[in-house]
């Protein structure tokens, strides 16, 4: 029997309870990103007042500020935690006797626990929507690629976190792991502060990496900051990172999972 | 062709070698140095399909990581494993389609999730169909009261609870390989009695049964067939029967007399039997060879020539065959 597309979706729909079983979390998870993006178009609004900084004035801040908020939620709502728990753990032991592709398992599971941040998105944009009213994509076919775009930053994210936590097979250390991935994306992303307002060396690092199709991307093509041609290229840069970082994940289980001790019983 | 053969089966661990202590500690930050530790050494083992192989040894002999081993968790640093004709490492998926395990220690369960769910998680990874699933869920509540915890989170069941669960687990696709590593942790006795007859059942319906466990009442039960490993090496691989045959070679009679029992004196009086003091002064327990003397000929002669108030037989207990087999009192 091969791994079919029922058992993604059994092990999404698991990570999707898991995640919503504990309310108070979620609550507080819409109350903190809700929160800091009212801060942070309280700081914008107070930077740019009228004029504009680095291409961006009020208006497009407030819509790349409200996209931010989007993917900030999705990519940080994930439940890397619950997978690297499990190799560090040894419950990871259980994960091999079980007949499902690993990495196809995780990815159905992250997945599932992103799309539990869905309610958070929605309340927040609409929130943000009726707060600051920001202006809407230039286009409809910017508005559709934008929603590829941010279809795509599901698997993108899983990619990159997947790669992260196979680390714990040889530092059986999480923690340290993931601040430099959140880091590194927070900053490479634009998350924390358009890319246009790095100087150009550090830009055509962040390019040279995954992180800006996180946030720069899809606020790129939302605002019309490169034409339909230019949105291809960027969300075919995107798909290309998605499915070289799942390849790249296949490569590294293959040896990480001879590293396997699981001590102990 | 066995079901399951392992080679030359060797594991070895990489452990770092450091000194107690802050120096220690700081010390093996620069200097890092490493130690290999065997925990399965050399072990050659076949079970053909159908068998009921019990695997036994003292704590830290190697036989969980014998299991990680055969269920393709853990790769083996020397030597083969075959498992129905696959590598369970490198054909990871298709061999566990075929099998299924529970460890005692680590739950299959979603914690924070009923265990009805974790269950239909897993009939949809095993394929299995609802008919098949339904019938399964069925048996487990007759065997196992499943139905009782069904809608409870995982993490708010006891032990026992736990236990039974993951055995549905384990079993839920019919499996024609088992690895049961420690499966009646936590059950009282009533249910214990009927995971016994349960596993006997499946053993006599073709299921191959590997099981390790401390309660030597499972392996008396269920398994035909006993080895036994100590320091990654099996000591011991052969049937239950032989073994008590080969080591439980003594029986005792314990006497109850009218007065209080003058050991020496009847240890002068019968020199052929082992004497000693019972737990009351008027109690005594004779030991003698089994191949030497006939029980009828020890207890007629005792009762003739003593007339005790009461009387009753012992022998070794296969715990008792084990303890010195691990103590490594006796050889192969």
């Amino acid at each position: 029997m091969t791994h079919g597309f029922a058992v993604d979706r059994a092990f999404a729909t698991v990570a999707f309870k898991r995640r919503l079983a504990y309310k108070t979390q979620w609550l507080v998870a819409l109350v903190l990103g809700g929160g800091a993006m009212l801060v942070s178009m309280a700081m914008w609004s107070n930077l740019i007042g009228s004029g504009s900084l680095s291409g961006y004035d009020w208006d497009s801040m407030r819509a790349y500020l409200i996209i931010g908020f989007v993917t900030a939620t999705v990519v940080f709502g994930g439940a890397d935690w619950h997978i690297a728990d499990r190799i560090l753990d040894g419950h990871i032991a259980i994960d091999l006797t079980k007949p499902v592709d690993f990495q196809r398992a995780r990815a159905a599971e992250y997945i599932g626990s992103m799309a539990s941040t869905v309610p958070t998105v929605v309340i927040g944009v609409v929130g943000a929507w009726l707060l600051f009213d920001p202006p809407g994509p230039v286009s409809p076919t910017a508005g559709l690629l934008t929603a590829v775009s941010f279809v795509l930053i599901f698997p993108l994210a899983f990619g990159i976190m997947y790669l992260s936590v196979l680390v714990c097979f040889w530092t059986k250390r999480y923690l340290g792991i993931m601040w430099l991935r959140e880091a590194l994306l927070g900053f490479f992303s634009g998350m924390m502060i358009p890319l246009a307002f790095m100087p150009s060396w550090l830009q055509s690092i962040a390019w040279a990496l995954p992180f800006p199709h996180f946030t720069t991307t899809p606020a790129a093509i939302y605002l019309g900051r490169v034409d339909t041609a230019g949105a291809l290229g960027l969300i075919a840069a995107e798909a290309a990172w998605t499915v070289g970082l799942w390849f790249g994940g296949r490569f590294v289980f293959r040896h990480a999972v001879k590293k396997v001790t699981v001590h102990g019983g | 062709m066995p079901i399951l053969e392992a080679r030359s089966l060797t594991k070895t661990f990489r452990r770092p070698d450091k000194a107690s202590g802050f120096k220690g500690a700081v010390k093996h930050l620069a200097q890092r140095k490493y130690k290999n530790y065997t925990a399965v050494d050399g072990i050659d083992l076949s079970i053909e399909a159908g068998e009921s192989v019990a695997y036994v040894g003292p704590n830290g002999a190697g036989k969980s990581t014998t299991v990680k081993l055969l269920t393709g968790i853990l790769k083996p640093s020397e030597g083969t494993v075959r498992v129905m004709g696959r590598d369970p490492h490198t054909e990871r998926i298709a061999n566990a389609h075929d099998i299924g395990v529970l460890f005692g220690q680590r739950t299959q369960l979603w914690w924070d999730l009923p265990v009805e769910e974790s269950l239909k998680l897993l009939k949809h990874m095993y394929g299995v169909s609802e008919a098949d699933y339904k019938r399964r869920i069925a048996m487990f509540d007759d065997l196992l009261d499943l139905n009782e915890f069904m809608p409870a989170l995982a993490r708010t069941l006891s032990l026992g609870q736990r236990m039974r669960a993951d055995l549905a687990c384990a079993l839920i696709h019919d499996p024609k390989m088992v690895y049961l590593d420690e499966p009646t942790i936590g059950l009282d006795i009533s249910v214990k009695d009927r995971l016994r007859a349960f596993l006997r059942e499946l053993v006599n319906d073709g299921t191959t049964l590997l099981l390790t466990s401390h309660d030597l009442a499972d392996i008396e039960e269920v398994c035909e067939r006993i080895v036994v490993i100590d320091k990654g090496a099996i000591a011991y691989d052969g049937s239950i029967t032989k073994l008590k045959a080969h080591y439980i070679t003594t029986k005792s009679v314990h006497l109850h007399l009218e007065g209080a029992a003058d050991v020496p004196a009847l240890a002068e009086k019968f020199p052929d039997y082992a004497w000693a003091a019972g737990q009351a002064a008027s109690e005594v327990v004779a030991t003698y060879e089994s191949a030497r003397h006939s029980t009828a000929e020890v207890l007629g002669s005792l009762t003739a020539q003593l007339s005790p108030r009461d009387l009753s037989l012992s022998e070794p207990s296969i715990e008792d065959v084990i303890r010195r087999l691990y103590a490594g009192e006796l050889t192969k």
